[in-house]
């Protein structure tokens, strides 16, 4: 793509000749920067488990937030742009908070994701509304849910497109980490066993020894809706995750880029 | 002392005191509401005259709005703020329906209400709102508003300009209240039924704004039926 | 001496004592009790042998009917009655007034009253007040110059008419007339005429309400028709609003024995005599 570079790529609202939005292109290009994040929906519930980059022994580990309560019954992974990421959750904080507001009820994870996206695309030219955004957010979100439909998992991409998914992976593994999930999901699936799957995907696609300091994990079940694991927790998962699989050899996927702190 | 009275001198002829106009931007149209909801239904009548001071405008007006299968608004009070309400709600009813893919619940409409009502706190829309319907279970419930968007959640309501005659009576009637001996049954739709002709009828004789018929809306899961009911026409 | 509750001689006229307290009252605030109206329909017409007089029979407070049954048409003399419109006690009081005048006017001058004094009577008084006095009446008689109908207005203004309307259903009434009324009707037309006229303030006026009262007043004779109509049917309820014996709650009962109380007479005052 990036060999046929032309003048197209500079205006966020020009079509390219071939009918191709690059600033939008490279904007989703953007994700596969920032760190891995998986999702796995089950009928009893959705996790996210996500990858944190400690680039630094210095670093605070627990300031790193890529896991996110965005209602009661949402929460989000993000990837990407982690301060584009926080404009993005605002929108879909104050979604919930407006719906509750108008309804009282929850907003559905679907609506939610319309609202994020309605942000996501205001790129391009102000008009009566307001000043536009520059460019495109570099953020890839995944929406983990309750609503009346039950469990649900939806991606968004930097363009606004969002689509639910049974499991989906973004960032910078994301592709093998989605090759893995196609094999390992099957719709009986409990959420205990989502989360040895999410966990063992992502430890194959890291470059870091996984461990309790450089993964978050989120669970969301119709019980206890949005439950962040603690430390503790994720530990015991960890142990979970070694019985079952004791001696898998950890792929080595190099990442080409080079690694911002701002990208994560 | 010559001074003071010279200086708080009044001429009435010459006064520089602003001239202030207004106009009534309200009208009293009248009408009354009463919704009584059961375990599996709910009922809501209104009447049918609409009124302006001692004039009627006409004898067979519905003030009786469905929202959805489920849901059905009833007003009293100005007339052209009841049109413009209904009107937007019935917009917002459909957006939401297109915008979240499902028909809003009477919990929700009944929230949206609120909010919508109270967005006009400093100008408000002068009507007696009471929506009716059958909640996510589907039980019966009403709910009764000021015109400020106050919201309050009951089983039975009189609303608009027999409001208050009626509400008491009801308490008495389905509220069971200063009643030594309340009866245990549930309500029955052919009790809560007889209970609101009845009531119109009392209200017709006392309340010259409630006349000439009601209308009346009979929410179950298997829809809304509509009846009428004629009332004293003086 | 002279108490509120017994006044050796009450004063003439009206009593104007609180008129400031209550106006002092008004100005902090204190809503002033309102009077009942009869927002009403009235009407008279002249026929051939004398006059029909009709009323209905509603009167409200504000907009809640106070009566569902009263009576508007006030006698005033054995020849002559008066329909009322306006203040309820204003139209009551004014006609009572003025039906005792007439009667001592009759029994001084051993004559039968002219309707043209009653209506004298009436606006003169009714203009002393300036308009502060609410009535609107239609004065109707038969006398030794023939049939009468007169309007009187709450300034003291009347007009001799050979009919007329009165109250808040004088519009829907006089629309009737002007399409209907005839000089020197039949009795019978002239009755269905005043009916039709207070039927339509009836239904169409909604301070006017329930049934139609009819007076017919001839040369001699007079036939009160009271409740001539009933224009509106009341609802049949379907449910019983009886309760029995027991339904209001006995919170508490306290017994007690009635004492023997020994009673001293005082001797009443004399009287003085002068």
């Amino acid at each position: 793509m990036f060999l046929t570079r032309s003048e197209y790529d500079r205006g966020v609202n020009t079509f390219s000749p071939e009918g191709r939005l690059f600033q939008v292109e490279y904007a989703i290009e953007a994700i596969k920067l920032g760190s891995t994040a998986i999702g796995i929906c089950t009928s009893e519930g959705v996790v996210l488990a996500v990858e944190k980059r400690i680039t630094s022994p210095l670093m605070e580990p627990t300031t790193i937030e890529k896991i996110v309560e965005v209602d009661k019954h949402i929460g989000c992974a993000v990837s990407g742009l982690m301060a584009d990421s926080r404009t993005m959750i605002d929108r879909a904080r104050i979604e919930c908070q407006n719906h509750w507001f108008v309804y009282n009820e929850n907003i559905s994870i679907e609506s939610c994701a319309q609202g994020v996206s309605n942000l996501a695309i205001q790129f391009g030219d102000s008009d009566d509304d307001g000043a536009a955004m520059s460019r495109p957010f570099g953020v890839a979100i995944l929406f983990a849910g309750i609503d009346e439909k039950g469990p649900q998992l939806y991606h968004m991409d930097p363009s606004g497109t969002f689509v639910q998914f049974d499991a989906k992976a973004i960032g910078s593994g994301s592709e093998g980490a989605q090759q893995s999930l196609q094999e390992v999901y099957h719709r009986s699936m409990t959420l205990e066993e989502a989360t040895t799957a999410a966990l063992t995907i992502l430890k194959q696609v890291m470059e870091e020894k996984l461990n309790s300091a450089n993964v978050e994990v989120m669970t969301m079940t119709p019980k206890d809706f949005f439950h962040m694991f603690t430390k503790d927790q994720v530990e015991e998962s960890l142990k979970g995750m070694e019985k079952i699989e004791p001696e898998h050899q950890r792929s080595s996927l190099e990442s080409g880029y080079k690694k911002s702190p701002s990208i994560m | 002392m010559m001074m003071q009275t010279e200086m708080n001198a009044y001429y009435p002829d010459y006064s520089t005191a602003p001239i202030q106009r207004q106009i009534n931007p309200y009208a009293d149209n009248g009408g009354s509401v009463v919704a009584i909801a059961g375990n599996d239904f709910v009922v809501v009548g209104a009447d049918t005259r609409l009124s302006s001071g001692f004039s009627i405008y006409t004898r067979n007006q519905n003030k009786l709005f469905p929202m959805s299968d489920t849901t059905v608004l009833g007003c009293a009070g100005c007339w052209c703020d009841t049109l413009t309400l209904t009107r937007i709600l019935k917009s917002r009813m459909q957006m939401y329906q297109q915008e979240h893919n499902k028909q809003m619940s009477t919990t929700a409409c009944a929230q949206m209400l609120s909010t919508m009502l109270y967005y006009k706190r400093f100008f408000p829309y002068y009507i007696s709102n009471i929506l009716v319907g059958l909640d996510n279970e589907g039980k019966g419930c009403v709910y009764s508003y000021d015109p400020i968007g106050h919201c309050e959640k009951a089983t039975y309501r009189a609303g608009g300009s027999a409001g208050a005659l009626l509400q008491p009576l009801l308490d008495n009637q389905i509220g069971q209240k200063n009643l030594v001996k309340p009866s245990s049954e549930d309500l029955s739709q052919e009790k809560a039924l007889a209970i609101l002709k009845d009531v119109f009828i009392a209200a017709a004789e006392r309340d010259i704004y409630t006349g000439d018929s009601v209308l009346i809306n009979i929410i179950t899961k298997d829809g809304t039926k509509v009846e009428t009911f004629e009332l004293r026409k003086d | 001496m002279s108490y509120v509750l017994c006044p050796e001689i009450p004063a003439p006229g009206f009593s104007f004592d609180n008129c400031k307290r209550n106006a002092t009252l008004e100005s902090k605030g204190f809503a002033v009790p309102k009077a009942i109206k009869t927002g009403t329909t009235i009407v008279g017409i002249t026929y051939k042998d004398g006059v029909i007089l009709g009323a209905d029979t509603r009167a409200t407070e504000d907009t809640t009917v106070a009566d569902k049954n009263c009576e508007k048409i006030h006698y005033l003399a054995p020849n002559m009655y008066c329909c009322g419109a306006g203040t309820a006690a204003d139209t009551e009081m004014t006609t009572q007034m003025v039906a005792a005048q007439l009667e001592l006017h009759k029994l001084y001058t051993n004559r039968e009253s002219r309707v043209a004094t009653a209506n004298q009577l009436l606006k003169q008084y009714l203009f002393s007040y300036q308009g502060y006095i609410g009535a609107a009446l239609i004065l109707g008689g038969v006398d030794i110059e023939g049939p009468h109908l007169y309007m009187i207005h709450p300034h003291g203004s009347s007009v001799d008419l050979p009919y007329g309307t009165m109250g808040s259903g004088s519009l829907a009434a006089i629309a009737v007339f002007e399409l209907g009324w005839k000089p020197d009707m039949e009795e019978e037309a002239g009755v269905q005429l005043v009916r039709d006229a207070i039927a339509a303030g009836i239904f169409n006026d909604l301070g006017s309400g329930s049934n139609v009262d009819i007076c017919v007043i001839r040369k001699g004779s007079v036939d009160y028709k009271r409740t001539y109509d009933e224009a509106n049917k009341k609802g049949v309820k379907q449910g019983s609003y009886k309760y029995p014996r027991g339904t209001t709650a006995v919170l508490s009962t306290k017994v007690l024995d009635v004492e023997e109380v020994s009673v001293t007479p005082i001797e009443a005052e004399r009287m003085d005599v002068v």
